[in-house]
């Protein structure tokens, strides 16, 4: 059958396609393959399947590397840092959207500056204030720099987004009798929704991966998050190549999850207004 | 029942050099359907919104029944508007969109439905309760987007070029759809658009802004046939009123204005208005419909006739419209004649004029003389 035209055009962007599936998906598999082997096994041969299968692997480390906690504590900030971080970030940007008021351009300037600032510079400020504060080492404490810390970012997709909702709809809602929390709640909330949950589902992706913040504010292991139990497997002298990749596996689930169910809705809100 | 008095509004936004609206007055009685009509950025929407309490009052006052309510907030006003974009939540159904006024003023919720029912069926949106508004046609939106005002009961309706979204077939049908339904409920109205034709046939008064300020506020053909200034001339009218440079001039005992290509005989009751502007300069204006081929049978007493050159020939099927050069200069008139016309490009012609229709304005103001 003769190829047509059309699908000769494609095939170079088919090639990319499959290529980038490879590589990104590729580590994926790899990881996961090794999650169900032992170290000795991957050892021996670093890309076999697993045979036997060790699931029994994911039990350990949720019990005896303490996964478990880690799991839970890593829940707790980044679902308290990410509800925050949306209630703030979107009120804030609402009222950047939508009113003009003295000073504005220097809040949403003062705001936007975290965008450019780099963890590594505000990391020394941010552990002197949170011992003043006593909330060194305290998931409280990470809690309040992730939200810091990511709500530029969060203003700035939900700005964008809010001020292209029509004017006119602020202003039926106000002559039907609405305060301006309520537009903010029943207007801009609904109608931003897409762009909300794409920031929800950043942020979540962002903070759940964390490092750098988490290792230099919490030191005691019963308050470590998940990506500071991934160190557990790795010393100075050795390295448990397969209790870090069934680590991995139970770190990166959640995010998979979270992906697979809302990639679609991320990629609407985040191209919204951008084709009209 | 509401009178809605608007007295010296004015509006100057920051950072703006001229004010956007400047001393604007006007009074809209009780039930009646007042028109702003003007061309885009004439201030007439500002003037809309400061009624509506939309935005700030730089000055002046707005009253609804002789309570001024510069400091009521919009929500406390009792106004319902209806928006150019319709403003309908897209998140919403249509029957949530219609009830989401209702909802905030604690009424009960049989009673919010049996509302959004009664609206509903007046508008004939009975069956589409249940939409969201992307699954609504233009026209569609638009009876939303009025249900919604009217659901409300309010004192006054506010009106932003509500049509204007929609193709014309479309408008017209919505227009007439518009003007009953607020013959039928009665309430005082306000509506603004740039359209010439909706404030004809729609508006019981025509409030006329150009600029900032009010022009000429009146009945619809009454400010057609005397429009108050050039501006008003030319807006209203479609094609607009011809205007000529003249001269007035005494001869033979009667007063004559003296055109590049013709001289027109004024009638009497003219002539005796113009006494100061004898032997000075005025403009000249014409409507399209008073411009004939030839002479109308009967008495051709009071006609003139302008010798003329067809520059172009525009048949619009129920008639036609001719461009004409006056012979002698470069002033170019439009005749709205009958469909039938033989006339072709290039081909000489003696204008006839109603010199009775004639309209005369000062050119240094360019107000009406006569």
């Amino acid at each position: 059958m003769r190829l047509g035209m059309k699908q000769l055009r494609r095939v170079p962007l088919f090639l990319f396609v499959g290529f980038y599936t490879v590589v990104t998906g590729g580590p994926l598999v790899w990881v996961a393959m090794m999650s169900l082997r032992t170290t000795a096994e991957i050892f021996r041969d670093p890309y076999g399947f697993p045979s036997p299968v060790h699931w029994e692997k994911f039990a350990d480390a949720w019990v005896k590397s303490n996964y478990g906690t880690y799991f839970w504590n890593s829940t707790i900030v980044v679902v308290a840092a990410v509800a925050l971080v949306t209630a703030i970030g979107a009120m804030a940007a609402h009222c950047l959207a939508r009113y003009t008021f003295r000073g504005n351009r220097l809040v949403r300037f003062g705001i936007l500056t975290g965008l450019v600032l780099p963890p590594q510079l505000v990391i020394l400020a941010l552990f002197q204030i949170l011992l003043d504060i006593n909330l060194y080492n305290t998931l409280a404490g990470l809690i309040l720099v992730y939200v810091a810390t990511h709500i530029a970012m969060t203003v700035y997709i939900l700005e964008g987004f809010f001020a292209q909702i029509p004017q006119d709809l602020f202003d039926a809602a106000r002559m039907d009798g609405y305060s301006d929390f309520e537009i903010f709640w029943r207007v801009t909330v609904p109608i931003g929704a897409p762009a909300i949950f794409t920031t929800v589902t950043l942020n979540f992706i962002v903070l759940w991966n964390e490092f750098l913040f988490a290792v230099v504010l919490l030191t005691d292991d019963d308050r470590r998050t998940l990506p500071l139990g991934l160190m557990h497997f790795t010393g100075s002298h050795q390295l448990d190549v397969g209790m870090a990749a069934t680590g991995l596996m139970i770190a990166m689930l959640p995010i998979i999850v979270i992906y697979a169910f809302s990639s679609e809705t991320m990629i609407k809100g985040m191209t919204a207004g951008a084709v009209r | 029942m509401a009178i809605v008095t608007v007295d010296g509004l004015c509006k100057q936004f920051p950072g703006g050099t001229a004010p956007a609206v400047h001393d604007v007055s006007f009074t809209v009685a009780d039930r009646e359907f007042m028109v702003l009509l003007g061309p885009s950025g004439c201030g007439k929407s500002t003037v809309l919104r400061m009624i509506a309490g939309l935005e700030p009052i730089t000055s002046g006052t707005v009253s609804i029944d002789g309570q001024v309510v510069n400091d009521v907030p919009a929500k406390a006003r009792d106004i319902a508007m209806v928006f150019q974009s319709y403003a309908l939540y897209p998140h919403m159904t249509v029957f949530d969109n219609l009830a989401f006024g209702l909802r905030r003023r604690d009424i009960e919720q049989a009673e919010v439905a049996r509302r959004v029912r009664a609206a509903a069926g007046k508008l004939e949106l009975s069956e589409l309760l249940q939409r969201k508004p992307h699954a609504l046609s233009g026209g569609q939106r638009q009876r939303v987007a009025v249900g919604r005002a009217i659901v409300r009961d309010p004192k006054v309706f506010l009106f932003d070029e509500p049509l204007s979204n929609l193709d014309a077939a479309l408008r017209v049908s919505t227009r007439n759809e518009l003007i009953k339904q607020q013959r039928e409920i009665g309430t005082t109205s306000i509506y603004v658009t740039h359209d010439q034709v909706e404030a004809m046939t729609m508006g019981d008064r025509i409030c006329i802004m150009n600029q900032g300020k009010v022009v000429q506020i009146g009945r619809p053909l009454e400010v057609y046939r005397n429009p108050a200034d050039t501006f008003v001339a030319r807006f209203l009218g479609n094609p607009p009123m011809n205007l000529l440079h003249g001269r007035i001039e005494q001869r033979d005992g009667r007063v004559v204005a003296q055109l590049a290509g013709g001289r027109l005989s004024l009638p009497m009751r003219t002539a005796s208005a113009l006494g100061r502007y004898v032997g000075g300069d005025v403009i000249v204006g014409v409507r399209p419909e008073d411009l004939y081929e030839s002479l109308p049978p009967g008495d051709p007493v009071p006609f003139a006739r302008l010798p003329a050159r067809v520059a172009a020939v525009e048949p619009l099927g129920a008639e036609t419209l001719l461009m004409v050069t006056l012979e002698g200069s470069e002033a170019e008139l439009i005749a709205r004649i009958g469909r039938d016309t033989a006339l072709r490009r290039g081909d000489r012609l003696d204008l006839a004029l109603d010199t009775a229709t004639i309209h005369l304005f000062d050119p240094r103001t360019t107000k009406s003389i006569a």
